[in-house]
């Protein structure tokens, strides 16, 4: 079930009803919010919540036995069986199709031949975000950070709808609690929630879809028959894409919570006016950053050890931050260079801290040039992101060279405007939109209705026929 | 990384964005959210119904269609009396859409040959515009006078014609458009309207060569009156005579056109209704002139023609479908695009680089 289709807004007007109504009784509470996420999650492939189910089932178990063990090293056992347990499904859906045909071809190029079955396991939608969660629940409860959950409070923290299908990856310690105490039901922040939601369906419906048929696709499918400026500008245009894609589809979930009473975490800060890679990443997928943070390369040494073993860490984190998108060599690819990129970055602040100076040039004139900066390089490593081969991705950067003199179709003045307008926004204070949702609050109930079904319409008039899946859902 | 990692601010779960600006601390009661959401949506219904009707109709046949048309009917009726309707038509009308997706050449991309550079000579650029193309011989295709093709398909046409587009316009003498939509096929002309949409887009490319790959979505009842359901004899002779007329208007402009079948499915249900459409659409192929048939099941296939996900070719395993066992990875996709291209120079004489 996507969000932004009226099957969805059906379901969440009923849910949201029933939620409210049973939200002083905290056991039906949970199993309603339960039943309502597996309804949701099931619509899309009915057997596969019995998947989500076994997770929430290994999570539980692992929990409960890393409490109950006696030494550390039975817990450490229990940790290790629980978290290779749910890196073992997702590497069975995600990645035995790759690594079982990498190795194929391995072996027949030096006259082995056919060595494994060749597999390409169904992939469920959202298994990196639950998964996720489910793994970063197992250590929390390890680390001590985290008390156990009871059966139903940690199916509902990791099936809860909003969240489910492309995060964010919510931490236990942020969203149990909130499970476990009553929600407020007479102060619903509701006009943050919808200018997220207003937002978000905008971003996603709006401009997201049209860059992706007007510039993006076509560039993508065949780079040779376009322009070196339409090829630009449809690298720049993917940019924009994703980042309306995914950060509307956060919006839209961060605001469903919000309805529901549940806060979640901040996903997306206006990552395109990053200063360097480093800030990029502290603004693009926050909860993934995070995630990659403390449960990998914290554990892999973080920045303890010699200047090689801090640059081994941050591109190991990278590159299976990487492959968590996916199982090619893109995603690989992709990683490797954001890897890279920070490496070079890291090294080259340490210098400069060394001589004395500041970690980074300062000055205006200073600061555009590494938001531009930052900005290209992110383009570049998107363009593997967006392909669908590394001859495809080298198809399009070798457009970028052999172009020039081609006639430009696909660089419209709407084409444009889009491109510029979001990456103009992120770099101003957002006060724009609070303002008018603090205004439209204000109004009387049917005028905020009226208004609100404007909105509806126009974003429904302005997007496609028909709304493409989120680019998020298939990892 | 490492600095991320000591610097980041974890924020709180409420924690508001940097940007977010002051944040408006107006707050509701559920019952009265309740309210306001279902007055919004009720509004919303009703200023959109037309729109929401229209997507119903063209929706699948079943329950979900029925209750859609059943209550969406009385809405848009009296939105259509209110003249609120108006509303939805005029900012269509200011888009400059005619409301609807039901076929009419909107989805015509067209891509052209690489040029290195502009010359006063060269051929002019195709445009949807562009309604008159003189023609030329196909089989001698140059940068100035390039063969044209067009290919259509629903989802899985989408996946060759790309792949297909890519490679023919790589070769400077082929201008390839792209004219597919997704979940369309020949049943629901209520959706998508095939032979409309051909008829607009043969005048503005004027092809040569026609690919066309498209069926997966068809077996479905045909919408009446009188309705058609799929399996019934009447279906089958409905559905061939719809694949025979659209083949006839393909080629009725001298086009050759070249009909590729849908490949297995990993599905066994699914597979057995698809090689049913692929049975009436290569009896329909027997009887039109001018129409080549290729079996993609001999291309992207297990050996015995049933499914797989990868197929073997110079030693290397090659991943020939995406993962939900229904469409076409852009490997197969290669793959199928050069079976077709091997087919245009052998049977059509046309010598593609």
């Amino acid at each position: 079930m996507l969000f932004p289709t009226i099957d969805f807004a059906l379901f969440f007007l009923a849910a949201f009803a029933l939620c409210w109504v049973l939200s002083p009784f905290p056991t039906p509470w949970k199993l309603a919010v339960l039943g309502l996420s597996y309804f949701f999650y099931g619509w899309w492939e009915p057997k596969f919540v019995l998947l989500l189910v076994a997770e929430t089932a290994i999570a539980h178990v692992g929990a409960r036995m890393i409490t109950r063990a006696r030494d550390d090293r039975t817990a450490r056992l229990w940790k290790i069986a629980a978290v290779g347990s749910l890196l073992g499904i997702l590497g069975y859906f995600k990645y035995a199709g790759f690594f079982a045909v990498s190795i194929d071809n391995v072996a027949r190029s030096v006259g082995l031949g056919n060595l494994i079955p060749l597999i390409q396991p169904t992939l469920p939608l959202a298994i990196s975000f639950f998964t996720f969660m489910a793994i970063s629940y197992v250590i929390d409860v390890a680390r001590d950070e985290l008390d156990p959950a009871s059966p139903i409070d940690l199916a509902v923290y990791l099936a809860f709808f909003p969240h489910l299908i492309a995060g964010p990856i919510v931490r236990g310690s942020e969203l149990l609690p909130q499970i476990r105490r009553r929600r407020d039901e007479k102060h619903i922040d509701y006009s943050r929630a919808i200018h997220l939601i207003v937002r978000g369906l905008f971003k996603k419906v709006v401009i997201s879809s049209f860059l992706a048929t007007a510039i993006v696709d076509p560039v993508f499918v065949s780079p040779s028959g376009h322009s070196a400026l339409d090829v630009l500008f449809g690298i720049w245009g993917y940019a924009i894409q994703i980042y309306c894609d995914f950060s509307g589809y956060t919006d839209i979930a961060i605001g469903l919570a919000l309805l529901l009473g549940i806060k979640f975490p901040v996903n997306f800060d206006a990552p395109y006016s990053a200063v360097s890679l480093q800030d990029f990443w502290r603004r693009w997928h926050i909860t993934l950053s995070r995630w990659l943070r403390d449960y990998l390369y914290i554990p892999l040494g973080g920045n303890r050890g010699s200047e090689g073993e801090i640059a081994r860490n941050i591109l190991l984190t990278m590159i299976l931050g990487g492959l968590w998108h996916g199982a090619a060599w893109t995603f690989l690819a992709w990683g490797t260079l954001h890897g890279v990129g920070q490496v070079v970055g890291h090294r080259r602040r340490e210098a400069r801290v060394a001589a004395g100076k500041p970690p980074q040039t300062t000055g205006l004139i200073a600061h555009i040039g590494h938001v531009v900066w930052t900005f290209q390089f992110v383009c570049l490593a998107w363009v593997f992101f967006r392909a669908t081969s590394f001859t495809n991705a080298f198809e399009v950067l070798g457009r970028l060279f052999s172009g020039w003199g081609s006639p430009t179709t696909l660089v419209t003045p709407l084409v444009i405007l889009a491109i510029v307008a979001v990456l103009a926004v992120q770099q101003l204070p957002g006060v724009l939109g609070a303002r008018l949702a603090a205004w439209w609050s204000h109004q009387h109930l049917a005028l905020q209705a009226s208004l609100l079904a404007l909105v509806l319409l126009g974003v429904t008039t302005l997007g496609p026929t028909g709304v493409a899946p989120f680019i998020y859902y298939r990892f | 990384m490492s600095d991320l990692i000591e610097e980041y601010d974890q924020d709180a779960p409420s924690a508001p964005s940097k940007r977010s600006g002051p944040r408006p601390s107006t707050t509701i009661g559920w019952q009265r959210l309740l309210g306001l959401m279902a007055a919004t949506l009720a509004i919303w219904l009703f200023i959109d119904s037309t729109t929401l009707q229209h997507n119903a109709q063209v929706s699948p046949v079943g329950i979900r269609r029925t209750i859609a048309l059943d209550l969406l009917g009385p809405v848009a009726a009296l939105s259509r009396v209110t003249q609120v309707s108006h509303l939805e038509s005029w900012a269509n009308g200011a888009l400059g859409r005619n409301g609807n997706g039901s076929g009419g050449g909107e989805s015509l991309t067209i891509i052209m040959p690489p040029v290195q550079k502009r010359t006063t000579t060269g051929h002019p650029p195709i445009h949807p515009a562009i309604t008159t193309i003189p023609p030329n011989s196909m089989q001698n295709p140059t940068a100035t006078d390039p063969l044209r093709v067009l290919l259509i398909g629903d989802s899985l046409g989408i996946d060759l014609g790309d792949a297909l587009q890519n490679r023919l316009a790589a070769t400077g003498v082929v201008v390839a458009a792209l004219d597919a939509k997704e979940s369309t096929g020949l049943t629901r002309p209520d959706y998508f309207n095939w032979p409309a949409e051909l008829t607009s887009a043969l005048p503005k490319v004027n092809p040569q060569v026609i690919v066309v790959m498209m069926g997966a979505n068809d077996p479905q009842a045909i919408p009446g009156p009188p309705g058609i359901s799929y399996g019934a004899a009447a279906w089958d002779v409905a559905y061939r005579h719809r694949a025979v007329s659209f083949m006839r208007l393909a080629t009725s402009e001298g086009a050759s056109l070249i009909w590729v079948s849908l490949p297995p499915m990993q599905e066994a249900a699914l597979n057995a209704k698809v090689q049913h459409v692929n049975d009436l659409q290569r009896s329909a192929a027997a009887k039109v002139p001018k129409v080549i048939y290729i079996e993609s099941n001999q291309v992207i296939a297990a050996p015995g023609g049933g499914f797989s996900a990868f197929v073997t070719k110079d030693g290397q395993n090659i991943n020939v479908r995406t993962p939900d066992g229904i469409h076409i990875s852009p490997s197969g996709s290669n793959v199928l695009a050069a079976s077709v291209i091997h087919t245009m120079r052998k049977q059509l004489d046309i010598p593609v680089p």
